[in-house]
């Protein structure tokens, strides 16, 4: 089983490198770390900070894209272009199918994350700023594309590539402010109303305990603790959301 | 259709039109930017949310919104044509911009700066720094920068030493700021707490300018408190004998002082026992 996972996953990969999306998004993503430090000219005082948020953020943002808009199309578009049937006319199992797209472009992630990253610190070791702090933040951020490249995939199976895009960046909007449930239940007055809150805020993924480029940025430690529980998070969480993909998948018709 | 009969369109007229008609937009466009310009007012600030508010639209990108607005704030503040363009000041700085990112010490700084050397109110860049020192109280540049705008904005050595207090506690604190700190004590009438300071300066740095500085501060302020001390030792000798002492050795002899002070070229003050006076022999070294 997993040879076939990994024929699909190198498969996937191929595939996903010879997409133009990937390439315009690594060439945006370059040329705005690189402004980055035309845009830090124009501060007063630390230059240092400016350069780093900007190369942090344009690598969550290129990421997130790349995930959201590689990952939606994986296993729709097999659908629609029919070459699904190819596939699982072999003894391939549908779960192996879901698991061998989701590592495909989990590989392609890394290797786009990799060359964001590089670009990224060749720009801070010239300018004589890197920091192994920000590499830690980098390695939570990957973890968080890969918690939305399940989310993707989970919407693939489900349903057309834009309802899968708008409902996979729905869930990094609302994955990213679970902590104003908070506010919004000391807002209530109704219990049953609170519970479900409560139960919304456990059930949607918690994408906060990925982004510590605030952190990374000033200097503060990003413990292998914080690390730790983050990649246990993923597990659990992004198990279950493949687990659920490849459930989704198995009842889907193939017509 | 015969080839003679079909025509390609013409490009050229197409293209000249584009031409034009995007020379016009552009025209149009920098028309409507410059008749904003001249009508800069700060009205739009209105619109511009509390950083809390900010904080949930920015979805983990608050640090980078923050540069961003600090980036603006630095071009807006700097256009002298906004007339009332202070109105909004403290929410941009205090509410927006390090609401967003709590650590960015820059804004803290720079808004700081705008607010006493710009829009002269001291108190709010004070209240700015504030709570720039809550959020990063490792730091030691905020400190200092508000004890600053005590001892020269508001010339409140007190308030001033309180700050410089707070900065001396980060490891990483410049070593002027020990005597901007001692200075301060002197400032607001304190010379006793002022020349413990600056004795201690004195004793501990290794630097020879700044030992050379401290010694002119530690000089003069013990011929200050020494001829205090004095004034007050006499004060008591005359509220008990009802006389004042014919030398200054009688005040040791009465028990009014434990022992009388040399100055700081080892010698005696001088005694004017007609008047009751102390002074000096010699002269003051920062003449004050």
């Amino acid at each position: 089983m997993p040879g076939r996972i990994l024929a699909i996953a190198l498969n996937t990969f191929r595939e996903a490198i010879r997409n133009r999306v990937l390439y315009l998004l690594l060439v945006f993503a370059a040329a705005l770390i690189l402004c980055a430090q035309a845009v830090s000219l124009m501060t007063v005082g630390s230059e240092d900070k400016i350069i780093k948020d900007f190369g942090l953020a344009t690598i969550d943002i290129f990421g997130v894209l790349t995930s959201v808009l590689l990952g939606i199309g994986l296993v729709s578009r097999e659908i629609e272009r029919r070459t699904v049937y190819v596939l699982l006319a072999k003894p391939i199992h549908r779960a192996e199918f879901v698991l061998g797209k989701y590592f495909g472009l989990a590989l392609t992630l890394l290797v786009n994350t990799a060359v964001m990253t590089a670009w990224f610190f060749g720009v801070l070791v010239a300018k004589g700023i890197a920091d192994a702090g920000l590499a830690r933040a980098i390695v939570l951020l990957f973890m968080q594309f890969l918690l939305i490249t399940a989310l993707a995939i989970l919407f693939s199976c489900l349903s057309n590539p834009i309802v899968s895009c708008v409902l996979t960046l729905a869930l990094y909007v609302v994955g990213h402010l679970l902590w104003s449930f908070d506010l919004l239940k000391a807002r209530l007055t109704s219990v049953g109303a609170r519970r479900l809150c409560t139960v919304l805020e456990a059930v949607l993924p918690d994408l906060s305990h990925f982004d510590v480029k605030g952190r990374a940025v000033h200097g503060l430690p990003v413990t292998a603790c914080d690390m730790g529980f983050a990649l246990g998070y993923l597990a659990l969480y992004g198990t279950a959301v493949l687990l659920m993909a490849c459930a989704a998948f198995q009842r889907r018709e193939m017509q | 259709m015969s080839a003679a009969a079909y025509r390609r369109p013409r490009r050229l007229p197409l293209l000249a039109a584009a031409v034009g008609l995007l020379a016009a937009a552009g025209l149009a466009s920098a028309g409507a930017a410059a008749a904003r310009q001249a009508d800069e007012r700060v009205a739009p600030l209105l619109y511009l949310p509390t950083g809390r508010y900010l904080k949930a639209a920015a979805m983990g990108f608050d640090a980078i919104l923050a540069d961003v607005l600090y980036l603006w704030s630095i071009q807006y503040y700097s256009n002298y044509r906004i007339e009332d363009r202070y109105r909004y000041l403290e929410h941009i700085y205090r509410d927006v911009i390090t609401e967003l990112d709590p650590r960015y010490i820059d804004p803290y700084l720079v808004g700081a700066l705008i607010m006493t050397a710009e829009a002269r109110q001291p108190e709010m860049a004070l209240r700015l720094l504030d709570k720039g020192i809550e959020h990063n109280p490792a730091d030691w540049i905020l400190p200092f920068e508000a004890g600053y705008v005590c001892y020269n904005e508001i010339r409140d050595y007190a308030r001033a030493a309180r700050y410089f207090e707070i900065a001396l506690r980060s490891p990483d604190v410049h070593p002027a700021v020990r005597r901007f700190h001692a200075e301060m004590y002197n400032r607001a009438g304190d010379p006793r707490t002022s020349l413990r300071e600056w004795a201690s300066i004195w004793e501990t740095t290794g630097d020879p300018y700044v030992r050379a500085v401290a010694w002119n501060h530690v000089h003069d302020l013990r011929v200050e408190v020494d001829i205090t001390t004095l004034r007050e030792a006499i004060a008591r000798f005359v509220a008990a004998r009802g006389r004042r002492p014919a030398r200054l050795e009688d005040l040791v002899a009465a028990g009014t002082i434990d022992a009388l002070p040399a100055d700081p070229d080892g010698g005696a003050y001088a005694y004017d026992p007609a008047r009751g006076t102390v002074a000096y022999r010699g002269s003051r070294v920062l003449g004050r």
